[in-house]
């Protein structure tokens, strides 16, 4: 299998100042990259850079051997991220949201799909509803069937577990796990040791210095974090 | 962060298709929903209210301008000018082209802050991330932002022809107006090419303020159609420029204007003044974080004299350049100094309009503070200590301000120099008033109207619209009083100290409303 990311020596921060040691990683078709370590130690901001979201202070990070460009079609195509950004279209509904990325992801029968993310997330009931008349657990699975419709070879996932209840939290795990045996490449930063336990492959503990170790210890880090 | 082996396909004509039909379904899916939470009554309501409210506006504007352009037609000498006769020597055209250069320099950097092509938070995280062309995501409002800008160009330009200059045909305005209109387009397509990025900044910029120097001239060319001809031609040559590439303006880019963009219209449309400047300030990043740090760094003796210093360290990192106070003196300098003179309450009123123009600008400490007045109460200080305290900058600012501005009005025979110390007494006072401005709460618009003998008077509305510059405007009475009378009475230099030092006193003794 393939390398599908690559960051060399990235420093990621704001207006100039790094949050963290420098991080090198790699990860390859079918592996799920977990990402630990303490509030503020800087995990989202690695994940949000990875993703294109904010420029690195130093280093690169290549997405299939090219070097990231969110504005990029090829790049759009691959990587699909979700963060805790609630930003919704205040008049979509719940299933017009979802068609909107299937369609836009060129999905064969998108309704189809639709209905299919719908019930693993447990929205079918409210698919009709606009996102503010949700609750917040159900926008954020709102967020990650979005994330989760469309293809992508590199999936980025910053703490999807938050807000989830502890079944969904399982079931989400299976569903990343599915995502890597498919072929796909994950970056799971998370603070459930279960969900870390589940589906990483390899563990980064983020922190002064960046250390990667087997998920075992990664869960046994922030069980005592 | 794109580099040498990144690849950017460009978008197929499916792909552009395909965000079309996502646009076309967005909106068509807002569309719906909205109508089935309006009625058409509520939507009758709406569209009268506002043909009511812009029909009076236009009515009460357009006897303002035509009483204007009477009393200018009418001035036969200039003998009531507040400067003297020898210094009236800027011809009228070129001032008004300045004035025309400016107003446009002002569309192109509005527009360059508010994008101008943008997406809203909802939509760059929606749009932006499908692997689709941004084409029609983007173009379909800058083209109707094009649009609008040079319609209330033209609309806005009509009455200021009209004005300043009284021998016009009707022809001739209509033409002057057109062409300005052309030339607000072209003014925001210009920052689209900033946006772009097609040419580095700094020439980006220069590029822009000669090809808009070159257009203030042309609506005042108004007795043939050329110059109109010409800017129109212009306008739909950089349209032509900026159309094809509309989707390639960086997603980091359409969403930073769109935040800027919708952070304004909300503050604009709440009449929030210190929120619209809070959110015009916000893209400034060049915060000069080592400015003064020495001076920052030096010991001091108790709580008062370490806040001041903060507060001098803060007025010195965070006050925009030293460009738009010197610009506003040369704007009110060049407008007292034209041909023929203004009327004398328009000089006046120019010097007014200027001053307050200028102590807005000092207060951006003020408005930054007064977010999080936590902050100030955890200090051992008495409240009306700590607002000494964010005073004394910009009362400095201003009147070093209003001296210099007086120095120069005593150079053009306008009063003694004595007029120099009510000038920077007055800028004392003006330099307070930006405190109460920047503290003031936003107007509650769920309080009613008031009963008057004029009719219901939005009283709690208004007051909090005027709180600060009702103080920075009463600061400047007594000098203008001197201006008047052309030479300064002792009377006025003492109750010009009385109202400066009332003003003061009253803003750093009154505690503020929470925001």
């Amino acid at each position: 299998m393939g390398t599908v990311l690559e960051a060399e020596g990235l420093l990621v921060g704001y207006a100039g100042a790094p949050v963290c040691g420098e991080v090198s990683a790699s990860v390859d078709a079918g592996e799920v990259l977990g990402v630990v370590g303490v509030n503020g130690a800087g995990k989202s901001t690695v994940a949000r850079t990875i993703a294109g979201r904010q420029a690195s202070l130093a280093g690169d990070v290549k997405v299939h051997g090219l070097l990231i460009d969110p504005d990029a079609v090829p790049f759009r195509r691959q990587v699909s991220a979700v963060f805790d950004d609630d930003l919704f279209f205040p008049s979509l509904t719940v299933r017009e949201h979802l068609l909107l990325v299937a369609r836009g992801h060129s999905l064969d029968d998108p309704e189809a799909r639709v209905e299919e993310e719908l019930d693993f997330f447990g929205l079918l009931g409210r698919s009709h509803a606009i996102p503010d008349a949700l609750s917040s657990g159900q926008r954020r699975r709102l967020l990650l069937a979005a994330g989760l419709i469309r293809p992508s070879s590199l999936l980025i996932l910053d703490e999807p577990e938050q807000r989830l209840d502890p079944r969904m939290r399982v079931a989400l795990g299976e569903r990343i796990a599915a995502h890597a045996k498919d072929g796909g490449a994950v970056v799971l930063v998370t603070h459930d040791p279960q969900l870390l336990l589940a589906t990483a492959s390899t563990c980064l503990v983020i922190d002064d210095e960046v250390q990667e170790f087997d998920p075992e210890q990664g869960a046994s880090i922030i069980a005592g974090s | 962060m794109p580099g040498p082996d990144t690849v950017t396909v460009s978008p197929s004509t499916q792909g552009r298709e395909l965000a079309a039909g996502i646009v076309k379904f967005t909106r068509q899916s807002a569309r719906r929903y909205k109508r089935s939470r309006s009625s058409w009554g509520e939507r009758f309501v709406d569209a009268y209210s506002w043909g009511l409210g812009i029909g009076v506006s236009l009515t009460i504007a357009a006897s303002f301008v035509l009483a204007l352009r009477n009393e200018i037609s009418d001035r036969a000498s200039t003998a009531n000018s507040i400067i003297r006769r020898q210094w009236l020597v800027l011809p009228e055209e070129v001032l008004w082209t300045s004035v025309t250069f400016a107003v446009l320099l002002v569309i192109a950097n509005l527009a360059r802050k508010l994008g101008p092509m943008t997406v809203n938070g909802a939509e760059g995280s929606w749009w932006l991330t499908l692997p689709i062309d941004r084409r029609p995501m983007v173009l379909p409002p800058f083209l109707r932002k094009v649009a609008l800008t040079s319609a209330g160009s033209a609309i806005i330009y009509l009455p200021f022809s009209m004005v300043t200059v009284v021998d016009r045909a009707p022809v001739e305005h209509l033409l002057a107006s057109l062409s300005f209109g052309a030339a607000g387009a072209i003014a925001l397509v210009l920052a689209a090419l900033q946006q772009l990025r097609l040419l580095p900044p700094r020439i980006g910029k220069a590029t822009t303020a000669a090809v808009l120097l070159g257009c203030s001239v042309l609506p005042a060319l108004s007795s043939s159609p050329w110059p109109t001809a010409l800017v129109g031609a212009a306008a739909v040559g950089l349209l032509a420029l900026v159309v094809p590439r509309a989707g390639q303006v960086r997603g980091e880019e359409l969403v930073r204007g769109g935040a800027v963009a919708g952070h304004a219209g909300a503050s604009l449309f709440m009449m929030d003044s210190n929120e619209v400047l809070r959110a015009l300030g916000g893209g400034r990043k060049s915060v000069d974080g080592g400015r003064a740090a020495r001076f920052y760094a030096r010991p001091v003796d108790g709580p008062l004299r370490a806040l001041i210093r903060a507060d001098v360290v803060a007025f010195l990192r965070l006050n925009p350049p030293l460009m738009p106070p010197i610009l506003w003196l040369a704007a009110c300098i060049a407008m007292l100094l034209v041909e023929g003179g203004l009327p004398e309450f328009a000089q006046l009123a120019v010097i007014v309009i200027a001053g307050c123009a200028t102590a807005s600008g000092m207060g951006s400490v003020a408005r930054k503070t007064a977010l999080v007045p936590e902050l100030d109460a955890l200090l051992p200080l008495h409240p009306a200590l700590v607002r000494i305290s964010r005073t004394l900058m910009p009362c400095a600012a201003m009147a070093l301000w209003m001296a210099i501005l007086s120095g120069l009005l005593v150079l053009l025979g306008a009063a003694d120099p004595w007029l120099i110390g009510v000038g920077a007494l007055a800028g004392v006072g003006m330099g307070a008033g930006t405190l109460r401005a920047a503290t003031k709460t936003p107007p509650d618009w769920t309080a009613p109207p008031v009963e008057t003998p004029f009719g219901p008077v939005p009283r709690a509305q208004l007051g909090s619209l005027m709180r600060g510059l009702d103080v920075t405007i009463l600061a400047t009475i007594p000098l203008l009083v001197a201006l008047y009378l052309g030479y300064v009475p002792w009377s006025v230099v003492i109750v010009q100290a009385l109202f400066s030092a009332g003003v003061f006193l009253v803003v750093v003794v009154t505690r503020p409303k929470r925001i």
